[in-house]
C-alpha cells in the first residue's frame, strides 16, 4: 500500500481528480449558459454522428422489421376501429382548413405577421440513445442546418416528449421529459375546461412510476375535470402555442393543501421513439 | 508487434463498432433496458477494451491511449458532460492489467475481473454524476436499481461474447 501511494503517483492521482471535476463543472456550465457547444465539440459530434448512422441503420432496421411483423398481427382490429375515426377526421380536417384560412385573412387585416401559434415541423429520426442510468437522452439526426435551436420542444406521435438540450450542425440531443434534470420538463402549459376557461401553469414534475405529468402550484380556482385537454401556452421562450400535451387525469389539492395539483396523462409515447418532430418556431 | 498484425485495423474498428452498438442497443431495447425503476446500462465498449487486454498476448496494443480517445468520444457524443469516461476507461484498463498480472488467465478469473471492472465503471460514473447533481438516486437505490441490472446485462454479454472475440483475436493476430 505504501509503495502504491508513492509521492509522484499520489500527486498524479490528485491532479487527475481535480482536472476531472473541473472539466465536469465546466461542461455543465457551458451546457446551461451557451446555446451551442464549442465549435470543436460540434465538429467532433458531427463526425461521430455521421459514422453512427452506418451502425445504427441496420440495427434500427431490424427493429422496424420486428415491429412490422407484430403490427401485422393486429391489423384487422385496428383497421375496423380506424375506419370509424377516418370519417370524423375528414370533417375536422375540412373545418380546420377553412378556419386556418380565415385566421390568415384576419391576421393580415390586423397586420400581424406571426403569432405564437406559428411553427414549422421538422421531422427527425432517432439515431441512438445515451447508455446511462441518469440521463434519458436520445440523439436525433437533424441539427442547426435544419433550423433547430436549443430548448425547442420535441414531439413524438401525438404529444410532447422532450426538449432539445444540445445542437450540433447535423445532429442534436433531446432530453426526454422523464429525465431527472430539472430543466428538462419545465414547459408552460394551459388547460382548457369544458366551459372554455383556461388555467395556466408550468409542468414541474414527471412521475416515472406512473408515467404522468404533474402541473403543480396552481392557484386558480377554476374547476378542472378529467379529460380536459392540455396544450402548451407559448408563454416565455421558444415553445410555440398549441402543442398537444395530454389530458387531465385528476385535479386536487397538493400535499400541503394550499395550491392545487393537476395530474396529466401525456399523449406522447416515450417508450417508442424512432421518429420525432421538432417544433421550430418561425418568429 | 502491433505494426505487423491485422489487429492494427481490427482493434479500432471493433472498438468503434461496440461503441455505437451501446447507443443502438439502448435505443432499440429502451423499453426493456430502461423499465422503471430498473436501468440497465450497456458497456460493450468496456467489454471490448478489457477483452483486448486479455487476448493481446505478445502484441501490445496501446490500450490506455485508445481508452482515453474512446472516453472523450463517449463523453462528448453520448452524455455531453466532459470529464467522466475520459478518466474511467483508462482506469479500467490499469485495474484489469494489475489484476490479470497477479491472476491466471482463465475464463472464470477473467469473468470475475470483468465483474469488478463493471462495478467500478458504474460506481465511478454514479459518483461523478452525483457530484454535479445529475442524479438524485441514493447509494442504496443505485445498488439495487442501477448496478445490479447493469451487472447482470454486462456479465451475460461477457459470457456470450468471450469465446467469439477470442476466436476473432486469434484470427486477426
Amino acid at each position: 500500500m505504501r509503495r502504491f501511494f508513492s509521492n509522484r503517483r499520489l500527486v498524479i492521482i490528485i491532479v487527475c481528480i481535480i482536472v476531472c471535476i473541473a472539466l465536469m463543472n465546466l461542461s455543465v456550465v457551458i451546457r446551461n449558459k451557451r446555446s451551442t457547444p464549442p465549435l470543436i465539440q460540434q465538429f467532433g459530434n458531427d463526425i461521430v454522428g455521421f459514422t453512427d448512422r452506418i451502425v445504427a441503420l441496420p440495427v434500427n432496421g431490424l427493429q422496424g422489421t420486428s415491429e412490422a411483423i407484430s403490427g401485422l398481427l393486429n391489423t384487422y382490429q385496428e383497421n375496423q376501429k380506424l375506419k370509424g375515426q377516418v370519417e370524423t377526421l375528414t370533417q375536422t380536417q375540412v373545418r380546420d382548413e377553412t378556419l386556418s384560412k380565415e385566421n390568415k385573412q384576419l391576421k393580415k387585416e390586423l397586420k400581424l405577421n406571426s403569432s405564437l401559434t406559428d411553427y414549422s415541423a421538422v421531422t427527425a429520426a432517432v439515431i441512438s440513445r445515451t447508455p446511462s442510468s441518469w440521463q434519458n437522452q436520445v440523439i436525433i439526426n437533424k441539427g442547426q442546418a435544419s433550423g433547430i435551436k436549443k430548448n425547442m420542444p420535441v414531439l413524438s406521435g401525438a404529444g410532447l416528449v422532450g426538449r432539445i438540450s444540445e445542437v450540433n450542425k447535423t445532429n442534436s440531443k433531446v432530453e426526454l421529459i422523464s429525465d431527472s434534470n430539472d430543466s428538462s420538463n419545465r414547459f408552460a402549459i394551459q388547460v382548457t375546461n369544458k366551459s372554455g376557461q383556461t388555467v395556466n401553469g408550468v409542468i414541474n414534475e414527471y412521475d416515472k412510476a406512473t408515467n404522468r405529468i404533474v402541473m403543480g402550484n396552481v392557484t386558480s380556482k377554476k374547476k378542472l375535470e378529467k379529460g380536459d385537454k392540455v396544450i402548451t401556452s407559448g408563454l416565455g421562450g421558444v415553445t410555440p402555442k398549441g402543442l398537444y400535451v395530454g389530458k387531465v387525469i385528476s385535479a386536487g389539492n397538493d400535499d400541503y393543501g394550499l395550491a392545487s395539483k393537476v395530474v396529466i396523462k401525456p399523449a406522447g409515447d416515450l417508450s417508442n421513439l424512432s421518429v420525432v418532430t421538432v417544433a421550430v418556431s418561425t418568429n | 508487434m502491433l505494426r505487423l498484425s491485422k489487429l492494427r485495423y481490427g482493434f479500432p474498428i471493433g472498438l468503434l463498432l461496440f461503441f455505437f452498438l451501446d447507443g443502438s442497443i439502448s435505443q432499440v431495447f429502451s423499453n426493456q433496458m430502461f423499465n422503471y425503476p430498473y436501468t440497465m446500462v450497456s458497456y460493450l465498449v468496456v467489454l471490448w477494451l478489457v477483452l483486448a487486454n486479455f487476448f493481446e498476448n505478445q502484441i501490445s496494443i496501446p490500450l490506455v491511449p485508445w481508452a482515453i480517445a474512446i472516453g472523450v468520444i463517449f463523453d462528448l457524443y453520448y452524455t455531453g458532460i466532459f470529464g467522466v469516461f475520459i478518466f474511467i476507461f483508462p482506469l479500467v484498463i490499469l485495474l484489469t492489467r494489475a489484476l490479470s498480472r497477479a491472476l491466471p488467465n482463465t475464463f472464470l478469473v477473467n469473468f470475475l475481473i470483468y465483474f469488478i471492472d463493471i462495478t467500478m465503471v458504474s460506481g465511478l460514473s454514479y459518483l461523478a454524476n452525483s457530484t454535479i447533481h445529475l442524479t438524485s438516486l441514493t447509494s442504496s437505490e443505485f445498488l439495487i436499481y442501477s448496478l445490479a441490472p447493469t451487472l447482470a446485462y454486462n456479465l451475460a454479454m461477457f459470457v456470450i461474447l468471450y469465446f467469439p472475440i477470442q476466436a476473432l483475436f486469434n484470427r486477426l493476430r
